[in-house]
């Protein structure tokens, strides 16, 4: 018998934790308890920022994390943050089977096998007034967390502005910051009925969460072991996916009824947000090289 | 070499020192910025934007090197916490081998330290770990920075160890109240 | 092994080795080594090491030497003294007077700062060698440091706040909201005490010599404070005038008092590095301690002891009144040898379904758990404001504690009167619409 701890960043909750407690429930079930995952969630075991490398140096077998954190050590792992590049769940997922190999390929380097992802679901943008073509945003002070989101709110014409996410409603609250871009997820979870007014539901992109598991602790399992975490995981990430999709128009719905005013793009701000978009790939594939233009290559194929 | 000694510990708490300097003069332009930001809205002008790229993890960063190189400086200056009621209470004769020993553990518990952080550095060194923020900063550099705090802990523990076996030290420093 | 003998051979680790003199933040890594090695098959000094970096990597964090600097550049100024002689006239008839200023100090410097470590250390610099010299008691003076200073974690700002509410997924707006009755409601308690203290014990509140003077001999000897208010406005105001988040306010808080410093004659080049290196000294101090308490949490989480003991409570299938009551002993006996903080980052995650499953509103339990929490900072032997306060004083953790003792009853108390009366903490965030 054997048992994993699993570190995981997001709260009980959250569907992307809920989908893990039930994957880590299909491997008991599958292995009739051969293999006992155990979910340590919100950050309680390792943080997000470690989870990562605490898989890799075997402190603990497996773990979840968001994809695009890796951004600043391989461009590749940005590829589902782009703006426009895939931003409906039928083309995300068309760009996660493009990238999936690759992905995998790269995290094989750090001796880490990938199981699945889950995609959040699509960005849009948070504001205290209504955005009808995009010229809204002009001056406005938008949440920046990394070189990307830096770039994005640039060519928005926003001036990034950095807000640490515990500090997010004093940040709005108080006026730091007057716009940010994240998912109606977490909106929802965060209460952002709170400290904002509207929600465009634009669609920028998909980020994914991904589950990684140490090269050597899974091949240290028997293989008929291994083969039933392989089943759940594409189980779990069939699911997940659904779950995703389902959690959009829930969470949506919550935010209307706590009175969030929610709105579609106008042709207008589509249009503006295409051209960011376009200029986004570009430099996305200026930096992920040719590996970077393979990949989209693929994607386009589809 | 007891000068030399002396003055690498105090040279460890300067770094500290200078490392919350500078998290303290970062934040302040940082402030600066915004508050210059306000003016000039109210002003009705536009807003710089002004600020420090990824301040918030460079911040993290200094703090992980002002904790780590301050170690030893506020060890040697008898700093570092230790409850002693039940020390003060035992016989002179019970208390030096127990200073001794508790010595030797934190000497030992340290060194075993360093050794693990050194792979730790040298891990993400090797797999090229790079911070998330707007400043990718390469993680063996903070981490390097620990290992030397910690080595200079284990400095100013071994040579607390051999002064209190030659007897050179009869009491282990706590500090009393500060002034 | 099963987990009670595992727990208490490990608590019992910890007492030895405190006892035997090792310094606390080693005792705490020591536990937590012999946790991982005997009780756990995870590496260890991977473990040890990544623990080490992960816990002193911390934008949060950062505000705490801040704090803890902006104190030590007061204490060198002519500031801190002339804040208690501008108090000192308003208090005369007050019983306990001065000795208010530690609750009402850390009250607002609550506001401020997110932490209770911070908290002691910022006011205790200040108000320890200020209220010795004028001949209060010295137990009440600890103990008004260690309980008041508890505040920071519940008048918010408050970092156990964002942890409970970026765990539970609770609004961290309604949840600082729900923090200021309650931190109001504590604070009368402690002046109540402190006031009934005082009538039984008047040996220990010396007379003030401007006990009765007319109002406006009163509001002019209170021109010393202006430049204290300037302080805390300024700090408060970089807040909420949006130039500043909490944690940055700290270093906000730092410019301004080595600016007040200079205005008052008393920065020069001495005092600056003073000021600064008795910061890296304490802050040092305080950070290791968080450093091995840290270590010694995930050693317990890999140990799985937290999480059997929660889950063996979920298993009685107690009636509400009955769980809380459970729970508080739990959470006490926790916060004896884990910190606050740990605490609900390890028991969240199986605390709350049946927290909301015996019909309990998450949000009054983040209160709760606070209040708690609070307590455990005061009980030794891991309880980091004892730490804080034997560092700052000298005075040996165990005698800290038993001065702490009234206060820890206190919040006690406090934790049943909002038991009793949930809408102290709801009342608030419910004003708040939708
Ligand atoms: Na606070
Ligand atoms: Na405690």
């Amino acid at each position: 018998e054997t048992n994993w701890d699993m570190p995981t960043p997001y709260g009980d909750s959250n569907f992307h934790t809920v989908n893990i407690r039930s994957f880590a429930d299909d491997v008991r079930e599958a292995t009739n308890g051969e293999l006992d995952i155990t979910v340590h969630s919100s950050g309680s075991l390792i943080k997000h920022p470690e989870i990562k490398s605490s898989v890799r140096r075997g402190l603990v077998p497996i773990g979840e994390l968001i994809m695009s954190r890796l951004a600043n050590e391989d461009a590749l792992f940005a590829v589902d943050s782009v703006p426009y590049l895939a931003s409906n769940y039928d083309e995300a997922w068309d760009l996660w089977q493009a990238s999936r190999d690759i992905l995998a390929k790269r995290l094989e380097r750090q001796r880490l096998k990938l199981l699945f992802a889950v995609p959040w679901p699509p960005q849009g943008i948070y504001t205290q007034f209504q955005i009808e073509t995009g010229e809204e945003l002009q001056g406005v002070k938008m949440r920046a967390y990394n070189k990307s989101s830096e770039r994005l709110t640039e060519l928005l014409g926003a001036i990034p502005t950095q807000v640490e996410v515990p500090d997010i409603p004093t940040a709005f609250g108080t006026g730091r910051v007057d716009a940010m871009i994240t998912s109606p997820s977490t909106g929802a979870n965060t209460r952002a009925w709170d400290y904002l007014s509207h929600f465009n539901h634009a669609q920028l992109w998909l980020p994914k969460n991904m589950v990684i598991v140490n090269a050597r602790a899974f091949k240290r399992l028997p293989e008929s072991v291994q083969a039933a975490v392989e089943t759940a995981a594409a189980e779990a990430e069939k699911r997940g996916w659904a779950a995703s999709k389902k959690e959009t128009a829930s969470k949506i719905q919550i935010m209307e009824d706590n009175g969030i005013v929610v709105s579609e793009p106008s042709d207008a701000l589509v249009k503006r947000l295409k051209d960011v978009g376009d200029t986004m790939t570009q430099e996305w594939i200026e930096q992920a090289g040719d590996d970077g233009q393979a990949l989209i290559e693929a994607y386009r194929a589809r | 070499m007891r000068r030399f000694l002396d003055t690498i510990y105090r040279f460890g708490g300067f770094v500290s020192a200078f490392q919350l300097t500078l998290i303290m003069i970062m934040v302040v332009l940082q402030v600066l910025g915004r508050l210059l930001d306000t003016v000039l809205l109210a002003l009705g002008m536009n807003s710089l934007g002004l600020q420090i790229p990824g301040l918030a993890e460079l911040a993290g960063f200094l703090l992980l090197g002002a904790t780590f190189t301050g170690l030893a400086y506020t060890f040697v200056g008898g700093g570092h916490i230790r409850v002693d009621i039940v020390h003060r209470a035992l016989p002179g004769k019970v208390q030096r081998p127990l200073d001794i020993l508790v010595t030797l553990i934190a000497l030992a518990i340290t060194v075993y330290g360093i050794w693990f952080s050194v792979l730790l550095a040298y891990e993400s060194y090797d797999f090229g770990d790079v911070s998330i923020g707007m400043v990718p900063v390469p993680l063996w550099i903070p981490q390097t920075v620990m290992v030397a705090g910690l080595g200079l802990l284990a400095i100013a523990l071994l040579d607390l160890f051999i002064g209190l076996i030659t007897g050179r030290v009869t009491q282990i420093k706590d500090e009393g109240p500060q002034e | 092994m099963d987990m009670i003998s595992m727990s208490l051979l490990l608590l019992l680790g910890l007492l030895v080795l405190l006892g035997a003199g090792l310094w606390v933040a080693f005792a705490l890594t020591a536990t937590g080594l012999v946790a991982l090695q005997f009780f756990s098959n995870i590496p260890v000094g991977t473990s040890l090491a990544t623990s080490f970096y992960s816990a002193s990597v911390s934008w949060e964090l950062a505000a705490l030497p801040m704090f803890i600097w902006m104190g030590e550049v007061l204490f060198r100024s002519r500031l801190s003294q002339e804040m208690f002689t501008g108090i000192a006239p308003w208090v005369g008839r007050v019983p306990g007077r001065l000795l208010h200023t530690n609750i009402i100090g850390c009250g607002i410097f609550a506001a401020i700062s997110g932490s209770s470590a911070a908290t002691a250390a910022t006011i205790g610099k200040m108000s320890v060698p200020e209220l010795t010299e004028r001949g209060y008691d010295r137990k009440q003076i600890l103990g008004t440091l260690a309980g008041s200073a508890t505040l920071g974690l519940l008048i918010p700002p408050s970092i156990i706040l964002i942890v409970y509410g970026v765990a539970t997924e609770q609004s961290i707006a309604r949840l600082f909201v729900a923090g200021i009755l309650p931190g109001m409601l504590l604070m009368a308690l402690f002046v109540g005490y402190v006031a009934i203290w005082s009538k039984i014990n008047p040996d220990g509140v010396p007379s003030e010599a401007e006990e009765a003077l007319p109002l406006a001999e009163k509001i002019r000897r209170s021109k010393p404070l202006i430049p204290v208010v300037l302080l805390i406005v300024g700090v408060i105001g970089s807040i909420y005038g949006g130039i500043a988040s909490p944690t940055e306010s700290a270093a906000v808080g730092v410019a301004l008092a080595h600016l007040l410093s200079w205005y008052g004659g008393s920065l020069n080049r001495e005092t600056f590095s003073q000021a600064l290196m008795g910061t890296v000294k304490t802050s040092t101090m305080i950070a290791f301690i968080l450093v091995g308490a840290h270590f010694l949490t995930v050693s317990m989480a890999f140990t799985g002891i937290p999480r059997e003991l929660a889950e063996w409570i979920s298993t009685l299938s107690l009636t509400p009144g009955m769980l809380l009551f459970a729970l508080t002993i739990f959470f006490v006996l926790l916060g004896c040898f884990l910190d606050g903080i740990s605490v609900v980052v390890l028991t969240t995650s199986i605390i709350l379904p049946m927290v909301e499953a015996a019909g309990i509103d998450p949000l009054w339990f983040g209160i709760y758990l606070v209040i708690v929490v609070e307590m455990s900072q005061i009980t030794p032997p891991v309880g980091f404001n004892l730490f804080v306060i034997q560092g700052l004083t000298g005075e040996n953790i165990l005698k800290v504690a038993l001065a702490a003792l009234p206060y820890f009853l206190l919040l006690l108390t406090g934790v049943i009167l909002i038991t009793v009366f949930p809408q102290i903490a709801t009342f608030l965030p419910h004003q708040m619409g939708s």
